[in-house]
């Protein structure tokens, strides 16, 4: 991945066809956090507590449907993408990757729970397949999460100066 | 010697933030450790939701990460629930409690 530069408010980005591979099934897994994951508070007592957590739900799904419509409207939007011999050049402004940032990292905790929610002490022995593969997607949504984030916070130099 | 030539690109804050940190309103937004989401990503999180420049928001996070939990604000009922929101679009694992006396 390669942060090519900037043209007034957009991002230029490149990636192999490999790494949009990876980016696309990824997104492809979208959403992947269960919808009963998100809690509104952990005060069983609180009043109006079922009904401020549906509205919390509510709220959290449509926010899921819009980030679903934008998902697929970056994938097949006309110019979005340049394809060259070897890589693709993307173009997003700000807001494209902040909401690809909760896009990913959705798929980075979704597939974490889908290992058992581990704890921070590592486990010996050789973990079950299916949660080898969900450990995968956890670590390639990470590394796609600290490429967009360094984009965003100005870390990560362009290649190309404007 | 290098130089930016990008925009500087600060997380925008679009909310009102004047009365974060403001004690008695009720409710308290903590944000509770977890082992999954990225320090990085969780200092980002805390300065487009709340408007912190990175040295509050990383100050937070750390928090979160030593201690187990953080409390970033205290709210109305209201304001609350609207932060814990932001904060879970972004699969932050947050919530809102009633402040005891």
């Amino acid at each position: 991945m390669k942060f090519l530069r900037c043209e007034g408010e957009d991002f230029y980005l490149e990636f192999t066809s490999e790494e949009k591979d990876v980016l696309q099934l990824l997104l492809s897994f979208y959403p992947l956090v269960p919808a009963t994951y998100h809690r509104l508070t952990q005060d069983a007592q609180q009043p109006k507590r079922e009904e401020n957590q549906q509205l919390l739900d509510e709220a959290l799904a449509a926010q899921r449907e819009q980030n679903g419509k934008a998902i697929r409207a970056l994938l097949s939007e006309p110019g979005r993408f340049t394809e060259t011999a070897e890589a693709s050049q993307g173009r997003f402004g700000r807001g494209d990757l902040e909401w690809l940032l909760q896009v990913v990292n959705d798929v980075r905790v979704g597939s974490w729970i889908a290992q058992g929610s581990p704890g921070y002490e590592k486990k010996k022995g050789r973990p079950a397949k299916a949660k080898l593969r969900h450990a995968l997607y956890m670590e390639l949504a990470g590394a796609f999460e600290m490429f967009f984030l360094g984009v965003i916070n100005g870390d990560v130099p362009p290649e190309t100066p404007e | 010697m290098a130089t930016r030539t990008c925009p500087e690109v600060l997380p925008e804050v679009t909310h009102a933030t004047d009365s974060v940190s403001e004690p008695d309103s009720g409710y308290l937004v903590i944000c509770w450790d977890d082992p999954v989401n990225l320090m990085d990503y969780v200092t980002h999180v805390f300065q487009v939701v709340f408007g912190w420049d990175k040295k509050k928001a990383k100050k937070h996070m750390l928090e979160v990460h030593n201690e187990g939990k953080s409390l970033l604000t205290r709210e109305n009922l209201e304001k609350a629930e609207f932060y814990v929101h932001e904060l879970q679009k972004y699969t932050l694992n947050a919530t809102l409690e009633r402040e005891t006396p």
